[in-house]
């Protein structure tokens, strides 16, 4: 019947296809606004609805004392330095970590530029603390995150905050000096468990900060945040740049912390 | 039953899920480089709708491949919504016959785009409905705000289209919602086209919309169980 109906109204339909075509047409000539939900036509007499402003400027999705946001990555995606196709490139985005989970990012900010919407992202790539812009679209949704993970090599502990509320906080070790953990703003990108290797301890979160001294280590050097088969040498500079912790308290801070939480190491 | 409500209103508590879509794909040149062969040929091999409306795309873009990606996501939603509902067997009435008649369309969107788009295509989400298909009220609402949705983000990305092929098909499908989102809202009691001019809205407000009903329950996959590669 559908078909009947498709072949009785064919002219009808290609007519109001093309009086579609006219007022797609008609937009591009009069460049609405598309925002949030909204058109605006500047066409004589036509009043349109009030348009939500929305700022200029970079909008904050992140913010280290109170809700962060991240996304996985959709596909694979060039990061830019400015918010627009053709400047510099600061990093590569793959759908997939190095350990086969979903490739995340944690989002600082968001902007438009000529009708596409930006993304300022962290990005696991070294230099460390590196950031860049990509299409919106080139992530999933926003996930939000309360929980921030602090690390401080000079006291040798590790805290947690939520809402900017401490919740937990153990000693760590870290780096020896010749394989420092490196300073700076990252976030934890996975989680790892069940696997066979004991130096690791039960838990292993895997984090966007990469030594700059093993750069020819498996997968690029990846710092990680993980258990130990050697309580014994915690807390101290004891490692090749990971974060190391009591199993106990490793255990205990993958019951309070999943990935997306930023992470700062001071 | 109130024609003012949006998606944003439905569900806000609803779990906050991650990858409504594997909306978009590269937008690197090489990556669109191997998806235009693909495009081209997938329309070419495409489905009656299609074919009979789309020419071979020959140099799609990467970012007509993201926006046929969203539509495909947004087909989907809508596809699995009313087969579900369907299936539920709680409509009747006009409600019966429409989710009969819109079911089908958006399954054939599904295939149609997903034919189109071939490698490309995003895989379907799983999805939630949360007891709307199962009892009519709650039908009917939900399948206002999609129609009107569908609608709104084929208007909005209809600008943003650089291959005629895709603009094609995307105007090919709006149609079609705009005259679901009429059916619907006729049956519904509310005027079936309410303002003289329909509001677009942005990809970015269409997934913010879609993410606050819970519907999707897909969720980046962020444990693994392989050895670690970390410096140790």
């Amino acid at each position: 019947m559908i078909n009947r109906l498709a072949t009785r109204q064919g002219g009808l339909t290609a007519a109001l296809a093309l009086l579609v075509v006219a007022l797609v047409a008609g937009l591009y000539l009069y460049e609405p606004r598309v925002d949030d939900g909204r058109v605006s036509l500047p066409l004589p007499g036509v009043t349109a609805a009030p348009e939500p402003v929305r700022p200029a400027g970079p909008e904050q999705l992140s913010d280290p004392d109170g809700v962060s946001r991240f996304a996985s990555v959709q596909a694979p995606v060039v990061a830019f330095r400015e918010p627009v196709r053709g400047s510099k490139v600061t990093g590569k985005l793959g759908r997939l970590t190095p350990e086969g989970t979903d490739n995340i990012v944690l989002a600082l900010e968001q902007v438009e530029r000529d009708g596409q919407d930006w993304v300022r992202v962290r990005l696991p790539v070294l230099p460390n603390n590196s950031t860049g812009w990509v299409p919106r679209e080139a992530l999933g949704f926003y996930n939000e995150i309360e929980t921030r993970l602090v690390v401080s090599k000079q006291d040798l502990q590790a805290t947690l905050y939520r809402g900017g509320k401490k919740i937990w906080s153990a000693p760590v070790g870290i780096g020896l000096d010749k394989w420092p953990t490196p300073r700076g703003e990252y976030y934890v990108r996975n989680k790892l468990e069940k696997y066979s290797s004991p130096m690791y301890g039960p838990i292993a979160f895997g984090t966007s900060a990469r030594s700059a001294v093993l750069t020819d280590w498996p997968a690029g050097g990846f710092v990680g945040i993980h258990g130990t088969d050697r309580p014994d040498l915690l807390p101290g500079k004891v490692s090749h740049g990971c974060i190391r912790l009591r199993n106990e308290d490793i255990l205990a801070l993958a019951e309070l912390m999943s990935p997306g939480t930023p992470l700062s190491i001071v | 039953m109130t024609n003012k409500l949006t998606l944003l209103d439905v569900d806000r508590d609803g779990a906050i899920e991650e990858t409504f879509a594997r909306i978009n794909r590269e937008t690197d040149r090489s990556g669109f480089l191997k998806r235009a062969g693909i495009l081209a040929g997938g329309i070419m091999g495409g489905g009656a709708v299609l074919g009979a409306l789309a020419r071979p795309a020959g140099a799609a873009t990467a970012t007509d491949v993201a926006i046929a990606n969203f539509a495909l996501t947004l087909e989907y939603l809508e596809a699995e919504f009313y087969t579900q509902a369907e299936a539920s067997g709680a409509l009747s009435g006009k409600l019966a016959t429409f989710v009969q008649v819109v079911g089908e369309h958006e399954r054939v969107h599904v295939d149609a785009l997903k034919k189109m788009l071939g490698s490309a295509a995003v895989a379907k989400p799983t999805f939630d409905f949360k007891g709307t298909t199962d009892e009519e009220g709650a039908f009917s609402e939900t399948a206002q705000l999609l129609e009107d949705t569908g609608v709104a983000a084929y208007a909005g990305q209809a600008p943003r289209v650089e291959t005629d092929a895709i603009l094609n098909a995307a105007l090919a499908i709006h149609t079609v919602e705009a005259r679901h989102a009429s059916w619907i809202r006729h049956i519904n009691g509310n005027p079936p086209a309410p303002e003289a001019f329909d509001k677009a809205m942005s990809m970015d407000a269409i997934l913010t919309a879609v993410q606050g009903t819970g519907f999707i329950t897909s969720k980046p996959s962020m444990t693994g169980s392989g050895d670690p590669s970390f410096t140790g």
